[in-house]
């Protein structure tokens, strides 16, 4: 961070100049955005081929016994399997072109409907999960931050110690503390907002120590500024300076890192929804991958590509109206 | 990953136990069967793509399906054939016709009458290519045709003599469905199949819970059941919990009734706990066991495998791995089978005999890294494990017999990966030493497993003789033993196979296929059905 002033917005926002600037940059992280869900959709594609086996084992339900010569023969002229694998590659690439996703090799349904109903669940818990990261930060460093060494101290220990902590160790840890021992939650996920509460602490705590120990840093750098001494001259109270002046500054980093922290949040998702049983695309996909539901994979990992874009382009559109400087430096 | 977890998890389960015992009451003797009341059963087994199990064919589909589903006929805990959609049946002389009487007042839950002509179409739908079916198709491979002969009489003609007929169709794998529902689609099909059993499937969430219900209708409880007419529990909600810690909290946490798959270090925790119990249910068919492969070297030499067997020691390694829930096993079948033998003195631990037997077979130099090798090659097995089916206490126990191993001179490497992979490396013979689990009711499993026409890849690649063991004189016992009715005549061919399997050092057991299920004490006359030990809850109740 380079500020030293506590710059007004400049007045040139709207101009049709800077908003076409705009919908260019837009274009261009969307165009970005389409070249990565290639890459990533032919990257799933021959990774998952260059695997030693056989697909039509995860079709056959696989394992244990052995199917007669005409069912594997019908699977895979079904399949497309019996074609060259570049010709498998264009006719794959060509159906995701227009969105169709085809058949779960393992669970014989239409993938796309199916991974959209497994979305809204992990979309569920990684929203849940980072608005309460979002807020148990903004607690923890507004409360701690410009008190004495004790506090900070303190504050920035707890936060080291959550960012560090990993998942499958956290939710053991709650499931023995909050269920097995308080008897307070379910150690499951069951529905409604009570099954919620294990996963998305497991998932925030972390998260909540990473965005704290950033935004406690800027934090401080605000402390420093004349627009701080400036309000605190003008009699503002203490919390009054943190809240309206200091606040702003802090929270910079932490919304360009929201995207990061949502990409994390998804690959996490594995992890949580397989401990607590609950449905999403993190168990869709380590189901998946296991079984080699290579239809499944592709639309679990095309899905939270093009989520984690969405995000990204998302955070930035924020970053760029709480600090419109950035779109100055951007657009230029 | 999970070591740190499961080390925590048992201490606290430790700990809770111990609280636990402080309080305990002597257990109340059950009262009368009290009906209402849902069930929520906890399997930490995979999903089923399908629930109808004539689709490919696995465990998974085996312990829901018993739920919705009924078979021709059962086996009871003595491992007898008992009727049950069936109720007589006739062999041929000659063996190549059977003749089965069915019930004649039994309807599916669709309202379909069951009868022949339903038997026959559920034979054809397991034969039809576009079932790609696995488990059942090989049950009926033998069948060649299906008549029926009058409403309640069905005749099946074989291809050859097939004594294991009535142990395969035992199997859930070979259940008889609505023949109306098997010509819907086969995803609708597999969402909703539609049986005879005491519960109806009425909704699936994927990832998370199956709903079933009671079939208020039902009158066709197996003879070893111990009560006629519908079932107690209104339903049960079937939910798909994947980790074991997890899956144990909810069970002791009271949010859970049963669950499946329990793991050793809680099955050990629970016997201290006075509100859960165990049910211990080995599958039948194969033990689990170490194959040795035959096919190539250095395992193509009896020698070799004779020391590499002398020179593990299972036995430390089941006790303390597994907390005394896993007895060790001396025979290639499973404890259920009637016509297992088992053979301590085979399996005996000689590490000094070991390396006489390698010095013998010309592994007799030892390189810098304690290794023996011959013509400067290294005595180097490659031991494939796959993390899906083997708990984490079996790869330990997999751990322990390559440090053992290594005392004598052998290089086991092994290589965890996952279920594809590991099949992968299987159909591409990358491999001297393999645990694969097989279940298949009745000692037939033998013929699968070792027959040399095992070993002949099917379309998919698996091949079920992993040991790859070739000996024309166990193929014709195999052969014979399958085609011969006389059940004493059976036992002794079968025991004649054992011996040449268990002396020619192909296999080395090590115990048997876990089933072990932990439950409330609030349920009672929960019992796992003998044909494959999976859970039946036409007899359970709910105390609470």
């Amino acid at each position: 961070m380079t500020v030293s002033t506590d710059t007004p917005a400049p007045a040139s926002v709207s101009t049709p100049a800077t908003r076409l600037r705009s919908l260019g940059w837009i274009a261009r992280r969307v165009g970005g955005g389409v070249f990565v869900l290639w890459a990533v959709a032919t990257v799933i594609f021959f990774a998952l081929r260059l695997i030693p086996g056989d697909p039509v084992d995860a079709i056959l339900g696989g394992p244990g016994s052995q199917a007669s010569a005409e069912a594997v023969a019908q699977i895979r002229a079904d399949y497309g399997l019996d074609q060259p694998l570049i010709v498998q590659y264009f006719l794959a690439m060509g159906k995701l072109a227009v969105a169709d996703f085809g058949t779960s090799y393992a669970l014989k349904v239409a993938v796309a409907p199916y991974v959209l109903t497994q979305l809204w669940s992990t979309l569920v818990l990684t929203l849940a999960s980072l608005v309460a990261a979002w807020l148990g930060a903004l607690a923890l460093t507004l409360a701690t931050s410009g008190r004495g060494r004790v506090a900070r101290a303190l504050g920035s220990g707890l936060e080291l110690l959550a960012a560090a902590v990993p998942h499958f160790w956290l939710a053991s840890l709650l499931i023995i503390l909050l269920s097995n021992t308080l008897h307070w939650l379910p150690p499951i996920s069951v529905p409604g907002p009570l099954g919620l509460v294990l996963p998305v602490l497991t998932l925030a705590l972390p998260l909540t120590g990473f965005l704290g120990q950033v935004m406690r840093e800027s934090l401080a750098n605000a402390y420093e500024q004349p627009f701080v001494l400036s309000a605190r001259a003008r009699g503002e109270s203490e919390w009054g300076v943190r809240l309206r002046h200091v606040l702003r500054h802090a929270a910079l980093p932490g919304i360009s890192l929201s995207g990061w922290a949502f990409g994390s949040l998804l690959s996490g998702a594995v992890v949580v929804e397989t401990i607590f049983a609950r449905p999403g695309l993190g168990r869709t996909l380590l189901n998946a991958v296991t079984i080699r539901d290579i239809p499944v994979v592709t639309a679990v990992a095309l899905l939270s590509a093009l989520t984690f874009i969405i995000v990204t382009i998302a955070t930035d559109v924020v970053d760029r109206i709480v600090d419109p400087r950035v779109t100055e430096v951007a657009a230029r | 990953m999970s070591a740190p977890r499961t080390l925590l998890l048992s201490l606290s389960v430790v700990a809770s136990a111990a609280l636990l015992a402080g309080c305990t009451a002597a257990t109340e003797p059950a009262g009368d069967p009290v009906a209402g009341g849902t069930l929520v059963y906890a399997t930490g087994d995979a999903e089923p793509g399908c629930l109808d199990p004539h689709v490919g064919g696995n465990y998974p589909q085996a312990l829901i399906s018993t739920q919705y589903l009924e078979s021709l006929v059962s086996k009871n805990s003595d491992g007898e054939i008992i009727p049950w959609l069936a109720t007589d049946w006739t062999e041929s002389p000659d063996g190549l016709t059977w003749d089965f009487t069915l019930r004649d007042d039994v309807n599916f839950t669709d309202g379909t009458p069951f009868d022949a002509e339903a038997v026959k179409a559920n034979i054809e739908h397991l034969k039809d290519p576009e079932t790609a079916s696995s488990t059942g198709y090989l049950a009926v491979g033998k069948i060649e045709g299906i008549d029926a002969v009058a409403a309640d009489q069905v005749r099946f003609t074989l291809s050859a003599p097939d004594s294991a007929l009535l142990e395969s169709f035992s199997q859930p794998w070979v259940s008889i469905q609505s023949p109306t529902a098997l010509e819907r689609e086969q995803a609708v099909n597999c969402e909703n199949p539609v049986g005879t059993g005491p519960f109806v499937v009425t909704d699936w969430v994927k990832q998370q819970s199956i709903t079933l219900e009671r079939n208020e209708d039902y009158n066709s409880a197996p003879d070893d059941a111990g009560r006629t007419g519908p079932a107690l529990l209104d339903s049960i909600e079937w939910r798909f919990i994947p980790d074991a810690a997890t899956r144990y909290a909810a069970l002791q946490s009271g949010d859970v009734d049963v669950i499946d798959n329990a793991q050793p270090n809680n099955i050990s925790s629970a016997a201290d706990v006075a509100t859960i119990e165990e049910l211990d249910a080995p599958r039948p068919g194969a033990a689990n066991r170490i194959e040795l492969n035959s096919g190539k070297a250095p395992f193509d030499d009896i020698r070799v495998r004779e020391a590499f067997i002398r020179s593990v020691d299972v036995n430390p390694g089941v006790e303390s791995l597994f907390f005394g829930t896993a007895e060790r096993s001396y025979s290639v079948l499973s404890s259920v089978e009637p016509a297992g033998i088992s053979t301590p003195d085979v399996f005996t631990t000689d590490p000094e005999a070991a390396k006489t037997l390698l010095d013998e077979a010309g592994w007799n130099t030892i390189d810098s890294d304690g290794y023996r090798t011959k013509d400067g090659e290294r005595l180097s097995l490659t031991f494939p494990i796959s993390t899906n089916q083997s708990i984490p206490a079996e790869q330990s126990l997999f751990e322990q017999i390559q440090a053992s191993a290594k005392d004598v001179g052998f290089e086991v490497t092994l290589q965890p990966t996952d279920l594809s992979s590991w099949y992968g490396a299987l159909f591409t013979n990358e491999y001297n030493v393999v645990s694969a689990p097989y279940t298949k009711v009745g000692a037939d499993v033998l013929r699968i497993l070792y027959h040399s026409d095992s070993i002949i890849p099917a379309p998919s690649g698996y091949y079920a003789n992993l040991a790859q063991l070739s000996d024309p004189a166990l193929d014709a016992i195999l052969t014979t033993a399958s085609e011969t009715s006389d059940a004493s005549e059976r036992q002794e061919l079968y025991a004649e196979a054992q011996r040449i399997i268990v002396d020619g050092f192909y296999v080395l057991p090590l115990y048997d296929q876990q089933n072990h299920y932990l439950y409330s004490t609030s349920v009672e006359g929960f019992r796992a059905l003998p044909p494959v030990a999976a859970p039946t809850f036409y007899d359970a109740w709910l105390t609470n």
